[in-house]
């Protein structure tokens, strides 16, 4: 794999076969017993299974420009990336480092902090997570209470205050933290080993996504763009990271058909595959409909954003939304047509669903996806 | 594709030389409450007159077509089509999108779309060189007599009687749910020949013309009021053999070619009447009148409705776009047919909870009881070409590879079927 002509976009074959390469990646090396090992360990996720998909495919490299050392693909490579790795509730620091911090740093247009941040995240060394919500979870720079404060004597700013929900936010080595100063919101980095950080994990509905509350007494940290340009920022980091959010609930919306379908077609009851029942039969159709609306509205988006199109903050939105109910449904349902198998911790049902809820409500829930997509169509 | 490109140059010759482009016209920029004609319908509930005028208008434009060289694209030369590919079809269709002209849904959905084909398909070679001809001029309208009243969504079980008398074949039955049964030249007949075969094997399939004697037309009356649809009666009526289609027994398969042609047409929808019903600024329009606009409850509703429309839209396009590019279509087709049953229904009801009372009775406010006609419209999205069980079968079975219901129904008999309204 080389860098792509990202105007020209990837071939429908080159995505299939990038497709195919992640799935049988993950299919060996983060195999639901891998899985259920990283979730209960600290830190939450294997460090050897990072190193190895920066090295042997590029992974961390994949969204990020070439001349900041990464391989220059655009939002429809990264959303294949994020299908499979969603199907497989993979729980690594991707979504945080790549679809979160690299996404917010390149937004950012600091091309300093990009060339001083992203070629690490590129190779694989560096982690990295984006920190704004605070106690109420809220995704929006009007609820931040942290501070900022430029000290003269010495020269940088220095964050008060606290986040929670940070994803990743114990190990990442470095954090993006939108905090209040005199101009409004902004953002700034801090590097994880910085003198008054604290960082203390949460526990968290889905295993599969680590968080972290952060505590900030006196912390250096160095300005990333314009001072007071937090909220447009964030607004737009908002959509792309929401787009990525959908890629990955469509493929997990995608993986609980499958496990579904492929059981009903040979659990027997009454002397029938209970898939044979129109009861069951239907539910599994109801699940593909919402599937393949998912996968339309987050693939579609992705492919509005790597064009730059006026109609991709709404198509985002939509994609959210719609993705955020699929990804729901087809979790409950995928229990419901496993009945009492499904509801027991060895079965991987409710890790789905425990990811399908938290995804959800991660960036606000319905009762802010609604509005968003409103707001994104000027209504 | 240099070939292409001419063809749509071409195209394009025509329509600018026929029709008016629809960005001309200073009245389609964008909905504006108040303005425009007051009508939110599914289907036409037009007075006869009306409707007969609209269909004239709907032949002629046919005929204009057909005379560039444009009326049958995919049809074979022999029968006065042009010869080219599905793909030009879409070409073709695309680009009149962009142009004001009369709706022909009248005669290409049913006729055109789907019965053309299975002509083509199936009937000797004099009675294509007879009718294909005049169908694709404009000149006659074909409808489908496939449903009957205990043949709904199990159409194999039809009970029209079909039998033999020397060269002529003799039908009685009845038929229903047929469009445009009042303005066809011919239709084509499912009935049965063989019940003692097990009810797929026993099915004939004839075009019948609907001037023959014993043929009896009547409009059936749908919730909405209006009647867009007929009964069909068949009393004694003669039909030559040499108007059958297919196999004698091998109906079926004639039918078959019917179905599949009628949803490579479903995933083309919601241009029409209604489409005004899924737009965003139309929907925020009913808000800011009723004054709801800012209630938190109501705007969360019209989110959602939304997000599913502009789902359903983004996967029109994205089946459009792989159709263009060669990619057959998988489940997505009926997907869409599904959602948009359903994004339609919601539609309804959502403004029609919104606006409340001026739905209860007509106000005279403008835009408002007008949404009572699409409201009533709503259950038949959920049935007709096929009902909403019925797809969702289909994709379960056909899609999902899950396994059919085990019933007797294929194998035995016809003759010994258990049928509705308990016929011995």
């Amino acid at each position: 794999m080389t860098g792509a002509d990202v105007s020209q976009g990837t071939d429908d074959s080159d995505l299939e076969e990038l497709r195919a390469a992640v799935r049988e990646f993950l299919a060996d090396k983060a195999s639901e017993e891998a899985l259920r090992k990283s979730i209960a360990s600290e830190p939450r996720f294997d460090p050897a299974l990072w190193a190895l998909m920066a090295e042997q495919l590029r992974l961390p490299a994949l969204a990020i420009p070439e001349e900041y050392g990464g391989e220059g693909f655009g939002p429809v490579e990264l959303g294949v990336v994020l299908e499979e790795m969603g199907g497989a509730l993979l729980c690594a620091p991707f979504f945080s480092t790549i679809v979160l911090a690299a996404q917010t740093l390149l937004a950012s247009g600091d091309e300093r902090a990009c060339a001083r941040h992203l070629p690490g995240i590129a190779e694989g060394t560096a982690t990295a997570t984006l920190a704004v919500a605070e106690e109420d979870g809220a995704w929006d720079a009007a609820h931040v209470a942290t501070r900022a404060v430029l000290d003269a004597d010495a020269g940088g700013w220095a964050l008060h205050g606290s986040k929670s929900f940070v994803i990743d936010g114990a190990t990442s080595d470095l954090v993006l933290v939108l905090a209040r100063t005199h101009a409004g919101t902004s953002l700034f980095a801090v590097d994880r080993g910085a003198a008054g950080l604290t960082a203390e994990p949460m526990t968290t509905l889905d295993l599969t996504r680590a968080m972290a509350r952060l505590s900030f007494d006196d912390v250096p940290a160095t300005l990333i763009g314009t001072d007071g340009d937090g909220a447009s920022l964030i607004g737009r980091v908002l959509d792309i990271a929401t787009t990525g959010l959908a890629a990955e609930q469509a493929g997990a919306a995608r993986r609980c058909l499958e496990m579904s379908t492929r059981y009903a077609a040979t659990r027997f009851q009454f002397g029938r595959a209970i898939g044979s029942f129109q009861a069951v039969k239907h539910k599994c159709a109801d699940m593909l409909v919402q599937v393949e609306l998912a996968q339309a509205a987050s693939r579609e988006a992705a492919r509005l954003a790597a064009q730059g199109d006026a109609g991709f903050p709404a198509a985002a939105a939509a994609a959210h939304a719609v993705c955020s109910r699929a990804f729901m449904f087809a979790a409950a349902e995928n229990i419901q047509v496993h009945g009492g198998i499904g509801f027991t911790w060895e079965h991987p049902a409710h890790l789905y669903f425990r990811r399908a809820k938290s995804a959800q409500l991660l960036f606000g829930g319905p009762g802010a996806y609604y509005e968003r997509l409103l707001d994104r169509l000027g209504i | 594709m240099d070939g292409m490109k001419d063809f749509a140059a071409e195209v394009r010759e025509f329509l600018q030389a026929y029709a008016v482009r629809r960005s001309e016209h200073a009245d389609d920029a964008g909905f504006r409450w108040g303005r425009g004609e007051d009508r939110m319908a599914y289907f036409s509930a037009a007075a006869p007159e009306v409707e007969a005028r609209e269909v004239q208008r709907a032949k002629d434009w046919q005929r204009t077509r057909y005379d560039a060289g444009l009326g049958w694209i995919t049809g074979p030369a022999e029968y006065g089509g042009r010869g080219l590919t599905p793909l030009h079809d879409l070409v073709y269709d695309a680009i009149e999108t962009e142009y004001d002209v009369p709706d022909t849904g009248a005669i290409d959905v049913v006729g055109l779309g789907m019965i053309g084909p299975t002509i083509l398909a199936h009937a000797r070679q004099h009675v294509k060189e007879r009718w294909l001809p005049a169908m694709y001029r404009g000149e006659v309208i074909a409808c489908q007599l496939f449903s009957e009243p205990g043949a709904g969504s199990d159409l194999a079980s039809v009970e029209t009687r079909a039998v033999r008398d020397g060269g002529h074949w003799i039908l009685n039955g009845q038929k229903v749910w047929t469009s445009m049964a009042q303005h066809s030249a011919i239709g084509i007949a499912l009935a049965r020949t063989d019940p003692d075969a097990p009810k797929h094997r026993g099915i004939t399939a004839f075009l019948v013309e609907m001037s023959a004697p014993g043929v009896q037309v009547r409009p059936l009356r749908q919730m909405t009021g209006g009647a867009d649809f007929n009964e069909v009666f068949l009393t004694d009526v003669p039909v030559s053999d040499d108007h059958r289609l297919g196999e004698i027994d091998g109906g079926w398969t004639v039918a078959l070619t019917t179905l599949m042609n009628e949803r490579a047409t479903v995933g083309s929808e919601g241009a029409g009447p209604v489409a005004g019903a899924l737009d965003p600024d139309r929907l925020a329009a009913v808000l800011r009148a009723t004054g709801t606009l800012d209630d938190r409850a109501v705007r969360a509703r019209l989110g959602e409705l939304l997000a599913d429309v502009m789902a359903t839209g983004f996967l029109n396009a994205r089946t459009a776009r792989g159709l263009r590019a060669g990619v057959p279509p998988g489940p997505e087709l009926s997907v869409s047919k599904l959602m948009y049953g359903q994004n339609l229904t919601r539609a309804a009801h959502f403004v029609a909870d919104v606006l409340g009372p001026a739905v209860i009775a007509d106000t005279g406010a403008w835009g408002t009881f007008a949404w009572a006609e699409l409201l009533l419209a709503t259950p038949a999205l959920r049935i007709l070409g096929g009902t909403e069980e019925i797809m969702k079968n289909i994709l379960g079975e056909r899609v999902l590879g899950l396994p059919k219901e085990p019933g007797v129904d294929s194998k035995s008999p016809f003759r010994e079927l258990r049928r509705s309204g308990g016929i011995a």
